[in-house]
């Protein structure tokens, strides 16, 4: 057993060696990350912090994870609006099956690439660019994937002998959908919104060619620190800023690890 | 069973028209481009070329050695992240049955950002304020140039395959989770060492979730973008250009929209048959594993 802990540790260590530098690093003084790169702090400080917290213009770090929160809860929730009907008339009817199912599952496989240059022209079109809104709508392509396959999952689940009885009683589809069939299937909506937000929030590559300045999100915002004109990069800064970056999914992460497990199970069953 | 009909198209609406507008319009658009020469300036009056914009992709060596790295590094790092998830999971499942919250520590890494986690390997690898050649120089009295020519594919790899192999330990885990105690007990009573029970039993029962973790896992690492763009961009003399990135730097930097369009076309074709012969593999072996 002592050697499965050590290798545990070791294996923490390792694979979240970046993470812990990163942590560490923000917490030196500027004059220390320079002069002492180990992973000790001789004095510690929030001053890093507190330097990220209050740049302003190109580095304002609110207005990136303002921008950031509301592309991805659009990325998160949508896709489960428009899949939800969808996943019932799939699952109950067949809806769908043979063409719509498979195609969308397999979005999930494609380079982002092929879908962020047409959609910049078509964005540059219809006034799009450098939008929240038009940011989050194709996260929400991102995570559809996901949503349909979770949803139809739990549909599944579901005995069809509730829904008859429901009907019985004389509920109509809208109200049978709603009052029914939604509840039972709120772990598979729990599930995909905290998979979807993280997977939203920590989208790059869209950001990066649809935004510019208005709708910037905290991933490519947090690669302009690095960028910052005369005399290199401020190491602390840099540090303080990743951490504020990659908190909010981090903590919906790990409070909700259980949620993770089962949505990589989901989309590794249907390959 | 007019209205059944009814219902049915207005319960797939949704989907089907969101799909339509972000992914069918944009389809249209790029097939439209990719046959057209134009700029930024000249967006809205592509000038029809023909085939042009492939012919001078497919002549293009920078396309094929972006392919060409594209396919090593997604290949590379989906076998090592499966060995050691694998690793990781048979290993460890004994003591993860007790403390559950032991999978938590070992997924932080996927619930940060690639492009966040490419930034942060620029600090850690630093020569002069990154921790790993501060130990490797106290430790060893040397260090390589992580980001050189010579190294810099190395670098890549291991970044992605530690980001990553979290999740082919999940998927092992459930699996090897998944196997009835009684077939362990068994094989143990008739005196089966762990080894052999591991080679002849275990791993055998996987295989399905073997090859699911390597399919996913290269798919990821094929269209790779976000962690090595942060780390080095295209890399000393290209060395670290994906197809994505390469996609990615015809269109914003050089400006060649209607050639990033064709070779968008072509990575699409390209993935499409990966993906099918790749889905062909996992469900032969499924079935040949019964």
């Amino acid at each position: 057993m002592a050697l499965r802990w050590a290798v545990f540790g070791l294996a923490a260590l390792l694979l979240n060696f970046p993470v812990i530098a990163t942590a560490v690093t923000a917490f030196k003084a500027p004059g220390e990350v320079t002069r002492n790169p180990s992973l000790w702090i001789e004095e510690p400080t929030l001053a890093n912090f507190a330097a990220v917290l209050t740049a302003s213009d190109r580095l304002n770090i609110y207005h990136h994870l303002g921008n950031s929160l509301v592309a991805a809860l659009i990325g998160a929730v949508l896709p489960l609006v428009v899949a939800f009907p969808l996943a019932w008339a799939m699952v109950r009817r067949g809806v769908g099956r043979g063409v719509l199912f498979p195609v969308v599952v397999n979005l999930r496989a494609l380079p982002l690439i092929i879908f962020a240059i047409p959609l910049y022209m078509m964005y540059a079109a219809a006034g799009l660019l450098d939008t929240r809104l038009g940011l989050g709508l194709v996260l929400a392509v991102v995570n559809l994937p996901l949503a349909v396959l979770l949803l139809v999952n739990a549909v599944g689940d579901i005995p069809a002998e509730l829904e008859e009885a429901a009907r019985m009683d004389g509920a109509r589809l809208p109200r049978l959908l709603l009052r029914v069939v939604l509840p039972l299937c709120r772990p598979a909506f729990v599930t995909a919104f905290v998979f979807g937000f993280i997977t939203a929030w920590n989208e790059f590559l869209f950001g990066l060619i649809l935004t510019t300045r208005e709708a910037v999100p905290v991933t490519v915002g947090a690669s302009f620190f690095f960028a910052t004109a005369g005399g290199g990069v401020q190491w602390g800064m840099a540090a303080a800023v990743m951490v504020v970056a990659a908190l909010p999914p981090l903590v919906l992460g790990l409070v909700m690890y259980r949620r993770i497990t089962g949505s990589v199970m989901a989309g590794a069953v249907k390959g | 069973m007019r209205s059944r009909a009814f219902e049915n198209a207005v319960l797939a609406s949704p989907l089907v028209l969101f799909l339509l507008a972000i992914l069918g319009f944009p389809a249209l658009l790029s097939l439209v481009y990719a046959v057209s020469e134009t700029t930024f300036r000249t967006l809205t009056a592509p000038r029809f070329v023909g085939g042009a914009n492939f012919a001078a992709v497919w002549a293009d060596g920078a396309f094929w050695r972006a392919a060409w790295f594209s396919l090593r590094f997604g290949a590379i790092t989906a076998v090592l992240q499966c060995a050691l998830g694998l690793f990781l999971a048979v290993y460890l499942y004994p003591l993860i049955r007790r403390h559950g919250w032991m999978v938590a520590v070992l997924i932080v890494p996927m619930i940060v950002a690639p492009a966040m986690m490419g930034l942060m390997y620029r600090l850690v690898l630093h020569e002069f304020v990154g921790p790993v050649p501060h130990y490797l120089y106290l430790w060893f009295g040397w260090s390589p140039a992580f980001l050189s020519p010579a190294n810099v594919f190395a670098t890549v790899v291991a970044a992605e395959t530690l980001q990553w192999t979290p999740f082919a330990f999940l998927l092992f885990l459930a699996a090897y989770g998944a196997i009835p105690q009684d077939l362990r007990e068994a094989a143990m009573v008739d005196g089966t060492r762990p080894w052999r029970l591991f080679w002849r039993i275990e791993l055998p029962l996987m295989m399905p979730t073997v090859f699911v973790a390597l399919f996913v896992r290269f798919i990821d690492g094929f269209r790779v973008f976000d962690n090595i763009y942060t780390l080095v961009g295209a890399g000393p003399g290209g060395a670290t250009t994906s197809l994505s990135i390469y996609i990615f730097e015809t269109f914003l930097r050089r400006a060649e929209i209607g050639k990033a369009m064709a070779a968008a076309v072509l990575l699409f074709l390209a993935s499409t048959l990966l993906f099918v012969a790749a889905r062909a593999l996992v469900l032969r072996g499924r079935e040949g594993r019964g």
